[in-house]
């Protein structure tokens, strides 16, 4: 063999193997993909499981005391909850005669599914979960994921008993928002992660007439006559547009505001909720037709 | 003898995969994350036949790439390519010494590094407004590697002999020897 070719030899290998790769067709690639993630998937399951068993011996070893007043702080806190459960009903039930009234169609209707979380992955490249449900318990790929702070996540993934969940704070995630007490949408996007401190995000295309805060007059002193507290942040919420997100779902709070080079409009920043690196469990919201359909049959037999 | 070696070596793979896994899952809530490319294909580039080391590389990048959010092969290509010029460069190393291993390792992993985050970057713009998160993820994962690779390369190298023991072959191979 010609010793040049032989310098080449390891190169044209190369050249070969990634011409190879492009010819493959992208079924085979995603058939392979989905192959590995299910080889990859006990392993995260039984670290989570692992995980679990831990915290469950960690909790076994509180005493009697602790969990007696643990049982009675939830108590209040389930009576408290039952009494805002009767109050939604009401709500509910206005709502519905007004939009059979107005006939107006329905908002989408959902069904909560709670989900461990295996495994989070949170580089500065990426943001996402690995949750402990999946196809086997119907969960669909563009369901949004949401935990007691706001908004999680939009599940990008389903596999056989897991699914890939990508968070708010990724730069791949982009979604339509709204500020409180306004209802003109924005863009908001992910994606400013820094270390020892709460994710970001940015929002584009906000009004100039919005202000970072909500109105000056937090700023006048209080009955007591102390100094003035700041303002609090104005909130930012989900506009409930493109149909993924239901509206009025937190995003974050708005820490930041500057006018653009354009002088059209408002660009900003949004800091989220510190929870969300923390998370050991989610809530999916799986769309269901239930309510449609009841809908259709109201309309029907009017 | 290969297969039983391939399969030993790519279950060390795997065992790194989940380590680090757990470990970035620890440290989520300090907003870390640590990378671990350049263990993938450093053993297996200098101890391993050519063609069985740009297997196991292949495989260790299709592995990765199944749990990242990128395009399925970005991996692979970015470990063959790292596989091939380290290979290359294998006549100049003395790759019997653990501190070498260990001084190539810190240096294909910081090149992997720094060639997924600007593939990354040219995606999403915005993951370079995060650049001192990034390199403080590049440092503490070349400590990591720095750590962790004395051991890591001692475990594959007995993950071979295992494997070696297992074949029955007392041909001596060319996996332990710097092959000029």
């Amino acid at each position: 063999m010609p010793p040049r070719f032989d310098q080449a030899r390891p190169f044209l290998t190369l050249a070969l193997l990634l011409l190879v790769w492009l010819l493959v067709p992208v079924f085979l690639k995603s058939f392979w993909r989905a192959s590995f993630f299910e080889f990859q998937a006990p392993i995260d399951a039984t670290a989570s499981y692992v995980r679990d068993l831990q915290e469950y011996w960690t909790l076994r070893a509180h005493s009697k005391h602790e969990l007696i007043e643990a049982g009675r702080d939830l108590a209040r806190i389930n009576a408290s909850y039952a009494l805002a459960v009767q109050e939604n009903a009401t709500l509910r039930a206005q709502l519905d005669r007004q939009h059979a009234l107005l006939q107006i169609p329905p908002p989408p209707e959902h069904r909560l599914e709670h989900a461990r979380v295996v495994r989070r992955d949170f580089s500065a490249w990426w943001q996402r979960l690995i949750i402990r449900k999946g196809r086997n318990y119907g969960i669909p790929t563009g369901a949004p994921v949401v935990f007691a702070g706001g908004v999680v996540g939009i599940v990008s993934e389903v596999h056989a008993y897991t699914a890939t969940v990508d968070l708010i704070s990724s730069p791949n995630v982009r979604l339509a928002a709204v500020i409180e007490g306004d209802a003109r949408p924005i863009s908001y996007q992910g994606g400013l992660n820094p270390t020892l401190a709460r994710p970001r995000g940015v929002i584009e295309f906000v009004p100039l007439d919005i202000a970072q805060t909500h109105s000056p007059t937090a700023n006048t002193p209080n009955r007591n006559g102390a100094a003035p507290s700041a303002p609090p942040a104005r909130r930012l919420l989900t506009s409930g547009l493109g149909g993924v997100f239901p509206a009025g779902l937190q995003i974050g709070q708005i820490t930041q505001l500057r006018p653009n080079a354009d002088g059209l409009f408002q660009s900003g920043e949004v800091t989220l909720d510190s929870r969300l690196s923390e998370l050991r469990e989610v809530t999916i919201l799986v769309p269901t037709r239930e309510r449609e359909q009841t809908a259709e049959a109201t309309a029907q037999h009017q | 003898m290969f297969r039983s070696a391939a399969f030993f070596l790519f279950a060390s793979l795997v065992l790194l995969w989940a380590g680090l896994a757990q470990l970035n899952h620890a440290l989520s809530p300090l907003h870390l994350h640590l990378f671990g490319g350049g263990l993938y294909v450093v053993f297996a580039a200098l101890r391993l036949p050519s063609a069985s080391g740009l297997i196991l590389s292949c495989l260790a990048g299709l592995w990765c790439d199944a749990a990242s959010p990128i395009p399925f092969g970005t991996h692979l290509v970015l470990f063959a390519l790292a596989h091939t010029l380290i290979r290359k460069s294998r006549s100049h190393l003395d790759t019997r010494h653990t501190p070498s291993l260990v001084l190539v390792a810190l240096l294909s992993n910081a090149a992997l590094w720094i060639a997924l985050t600007s593939f990354l970057i040219t995606r999403a713009p915005i993951i370079a407004r995060s650049a001192p998160r990034l390199l403080l993820d590049l440092l503490l994962s070349e400590a990591l590697i720095a750590l962790i690779a004395p051991w890591f390369f001692a475990l594959q190298n007995r993950l071979l002999l295992i494997a070696r023991h297992a074949t029955g072959s007392t041909r001596p191979s060319d996996t332990f020897h710097n092959r000029r």
